[in-house]
């Protein structure tokens, strides 16, 4: 990048952690640049260590920055996202901006994968297309990210050891190299592997199961075992699933549920929580309450004027 | 005018376009146009402004609620582009109808738009227009119309006639006892503001009585708003009056049956107070206070803890330490250890406030041990507003008294779960080591100011860097020498890259503080060590931390050590790295 552009992403960086969204003109450079650098990755995007890996993230800015101040900031910490920034918090549009202008700037410090809410169908539904309408006065900023959201890649392997991914694995996919030849750069589909690694969850049932999210599968622990074995890893890491600490062992610590938005859609209650892998692939889980929160709603009794 | 001539119909042409688009089918469109009509109407002039543009807006508001929105907003602001305060009357039409509207926000923005307009008025054309539209609305069929008439009023009153004035009073009488809740309601709000503007006698005469019907309606939403108006009458009137006319209302309303009627009297607490002035606040209003900090409303109980530090300083100085210590203080007590922890957090953020009020005794005795408890609450908020608001009794009673009662819960905070608890004690630090002095930091802090290094949270090991940097400049650079600089050094060897990069944070920070002579002798060479380690962040940090260090360093010392180093980095194969070494290398004119 030229200096002059690097200081305008870092201008962006700065403006989007005030909360201040990005003009349309501005998200259009970025998703261009954006797409430029993700176009060049791989569908298994090769992460060493040490890397932060975080899960959901859902709007929740707040929690985002929060993520930041304890786990540190980037670039002088790696980081690694799992998937879903955008939908049911209230600041979608600034939080997936965020990433995309870190991921921009630093292309080599974050590595950012592709959520089952990074796809129009999906964002259109659950409050995405609505923010942008109501943050951009028009549907292009929505175009202009979901268009962006295919070029994300799909999985990420730390160190050969730790298979990285937004749902689980898939029954049409034995090895890693068989993620590396799909096409990944379309709308999520419905079925097929691809939609199985953004879609599908661990399930305590053997074998595979029918997903009662209508898409993607469940799988069992002997599935997990044998992906894992064959493929010489340690454990799967995944997000997707609410988690009341945060992060979620099963399948005998073969796989690991992360789960990064506290008292997610502002009511579960829930902690959030990320894996530190350190520069020998130790890994702790750092757990993390809501953060304070200046001009978002507050769940307090006051009965409605509506009961006049 | 200047748009009549044949050269500038080009330049017309997009004013021709946002006109088309008033009428366009997409509301985008009908939208963008309506918030540019101030550009309309300056193209079209005055004159067609007056006698086209209004009378076209005033039929087009059969439209999309917000396009209603943006039109009520901008014919607030229309008066200059229709020829000044001597046509602004032709704004009302549409504003007046928009002030009917079903969907609030737009009624609300017209009557916002309509007061802003109304001061503009001559008083000729207010009583000949204003007042009549004031009228229609206020006898309009739907209390859509009735709501809005209830804003306009006070704008109104002051400047006409003493027989109209005789009317509106009799309107808004009116008002207040419409069948409509709403109506009251917006009646209610709009009391006090009304009565700013009646003379004394018609106060006494109309208006507090309709203070008095609105304080007993039987809808509570009515009853709150009546508190409002109470702050506002009760400032109006003499002591005597108050204590005749609107106290006995009030006495309802602090024990009124419901909690919302009550919360609001806490929520404007202090503004009564003022408005009712000392002699009353002293009779009625401490033992109001007291019931309700007592209530049994949670909501209400916190509304009004907020308000003990203000309630206290407002105290009139010959009763206040009396009035704390047997009407306050017994209720604080109480809170201390309520059962809800909104209540004990609101608490926690004002009670140090109370200790100047009454003086270094009475504080060690009686809110010291307050202050322990609430250090000690299971809520982390309520740990952290007492250890953000220390410093106000360290001038009470001094820090030694202070540290010496509290370090123990002190040195437990030092380990919170909570992160922020934690930071503001970090954030505490310097005060109390510049007070304890170097001998009794190191026995019973100095090892807690190490530990927040290796703190798993990153914003607590930034500040415990920054920390370090302030003791030394407390303690002095043979005190660093002798105590932390070994230890931030040795971290360097860690086999965690995160502990390796906190001794270049600290060395970041304490460069300032520990002058040229350590930093080349002791720092650099560390520095200089980590540029090989196998993580690219640690590496670059390398870069930055050594830009900063090299201040004030001699020209061998930058030749020797640091020119080498940081043209290695810039050969580095990570992107990240080279980009820092060059900004370091730029930095200090080093770069070829």
């Amino acid at each position: 990048m030229e200096k002059s552009e690097t200081q305008d992403v870092d201008n962006w960086i700065k403006k989007l952690q005030e909360f201040k969204q990005l003009s349309e003109n501005e998200l259009k450079s970025l998703c261009e640049k954006a797409r430029e650098v993700l176009s060049a990755e791989s569908n298994v995007k090769v992460v060493q260590s040490p890397v932060t890996v975080c899960g959901d993230i859902h709007g929740q800015l707040y929690d985002l920055l929060e993520l930041f101040k304890i786990g540190g900031s980037i670039p002088d910490t790696n980081y690694l996202f799992l998937g879903d920034y955008v939908d049911r918090g209230y600041y979608s549009v600034e939080t997936v901006s965020l990433l995309l202008a870190l991921k921009v700037r630093f292309r080599d410090r974050i590595t950012i994968l592709r959520g089952n809410h990074e796809s129009r169908q999906i964002s259109q539904v659950y409050g995405f297309y609505d923010e942008c309408l109501r943050k951009y006065g028009s549907p292009n900023a929505w175009t202009l990210f979901t268009d962006l959201f295919d070029y994300l890649p799909i999985t990420a392997l730390i160190e050969d050891k730790i298979f990285c991914m937004h749902g689980g694995l898939s029954p049409s996919i034995d090895t890693i190299d068989h993620v590396r030849i799909l096409d990944r750069i379309q709308e999520v589909p419905h079925e097929g592997p691809m939609a199985d690694i953004i879609w599908s969850d661990p399930d305590e049932r053997g074998g595979w199961g029918i997903s009662n999210r209508g898409c993607g599968y469940t799988f069992g622990q002997d599935i997990s075992e044998v992906f894992n074995h064959s493929n010489g890893l340690s454990f799967v890491a995944r997000a997707h699933q609410l988690c009341m600490e945060g992060y979620n062992w099963c399948h005998e610590k073969n796989v690991v549920t992360i789960f990064s938005a506290p008292n997610y859609t502002y009511r579960c209650g829930n902690e959030g929580a990320f894996m530190e892998l350190d520069d020998s692939m130790n890994h702790t889980f750092v757990q993390y309450d809501p953060a304070p929160r200046i001009d978002e709603p507050k769940m307090v009794k006051r009965t409605p004027d509506y009961f006049l | 005018m200047a748009a009549n001539t044949d050269s500038s119909d080009d330049s017309l042409y997009p004013i021709a376009v946002l006109i088309d688009e008033l009428r366009n089918e997409d509301v985008q469109l009908r939208l963008n146009s309506v918030k540019k009509l101030s550009t309309i109407a300056l193209a079209l002039g005055v004159e067609r402004t007056r006698n086209e543009l209004i009378p076209f807006l005033t039929d087009a508001i059969y439209d999309e609620d917000e396009v209603l929105l943006a039109l009520a907003e901008q014919l607030g602001t229309f008066t200059p582009l229709v020829g000044g305060p001597e046509f602004v009357h032709c704004l009302l039409p549409p504003l007046e109808s928009l002030a009917t509207v079903e969907e609030t926000v737009v009624r609300d923005k017209a009557v916002e738009s309509l007061r802003k307009i109304a001061d503009l008025h001559s008083k000729q054309d207010l009583e000949q227009h204003l007042v009549g539209i004031v009228k229609k609305l206020a006898q309009g069929d739907w209390f859509t119309s009735r709501t809005s008439a209830c804003g306009l009023f006070s704008v109104c009153y002051a400047r006409v006639s003493p027989s109209v004035q005789a009317e509106l009073r009799q309107q808004f009488r009116t008002l207040c006892g419409d069948d409509t809740p709403m109506v009251r309601r917006a009646a209610a709000g709009k009391l006090g503001e009304f009565a700013k503007v009646a003379e004394m006698e018609q106060l006494k005469s109309d208006i507090i009585p309709l203070f008095k019907t609105l304080s007993q309606d039987e809808q509570d939403s009515v009853r709150l708003l009546a508190v409002e108006a109470c702050v506002s009458i009760a400032s109006l009137l003499p002591s005597e009056d108050t204590e005749t006319l609107i106290m006995p209302a009030l006495r309802n309303a602090v024990a009124d049956k419901s909690w919302r009627v009550r919360y609001m009297v806490a929520d404007k607490f202090t503004e009564l107070q003022n408005a009712v002035g000392p002699e009353i606040t002293k009779n009625d209003l401490v033992p109001a206070f007291e019931s309700l900090l007592k209530d049994c409303e949670a909501e209400v109980r916190a509304a009004s803890a907020h308000k003990v530090k203000e309630f206290c300083e407002k105290l009139s100085p010959d009763v206040r330490e009396q009035a704390i210590m047997t009407n306050v203080l017994p209720c604080v007590k109480d809170l201390v250890v309520d059962p809800n922890q909104h209540v004990k957090s609101a608490l926690a953020s004002v009670i140090m406030g109370i200790s100047p009020m009454l003086g270094k005794d009475n504080t060690i005795e009686h809110l010291l041990p307050l202050f322990l408890t609430q250090l000690k609450d299971e809520f982390p908020d309520v740990r952290l507003n007492i250890i953000s608001n220390l410093d106000c009794v360290n001038q009470v009673i001094g820090i030694h008294q202070l540290s010496q009662s509290l370090l123990p819960a002190i040195i437990e905070l030092a380990e919170d779960s909570k992160w922020r608890v934690r930071l503001a004690i970090i954030e505490y630090m310097p005060l109390l080591a510049g007070q304890l002095g170097v001998a009794f930091f190191d026995e019973k802090l100095n090892s807690l100011c190490m530990s927040w290094l290796v703190d798993h949270v990153f914003a607590i090991r930034e500040a415990a860097a920054k920390n370090l940097k302030n003791l030394v400049e407390k303690f002095g650079t043979e005190w660093a020498q002798s105590t932390i600089i070994p230890k931030v050094l040795a971290m360097a060897k860690d086999s965690n890259y995160l502990h390796r990069m906190t001794t270049l944070f600290c060395i970041n920070m304490l460069c300032e503080a520990t002058g040229p002579e350590i930093n080349s002798r002791l720092m650099l060479p560390t520095v200089v060590s980590l540029a090989k380690d196998s993580v690219p962040n640690v590496r670059f940090n390398v870069a930055k931390t050594i830009q900063k260090l090299s201040s004030g360093l001699d020209q061998s010392a930058l030749k020797d050590a640091v020119l080498p180093c940081l043209t290695q980095l810039q050969g580095d194969s990570d992107v990240d790295v080279k980009y820092f070494a060059e900004e370091a290398l730029t930095g200090l004119k080093l770069s070829s």
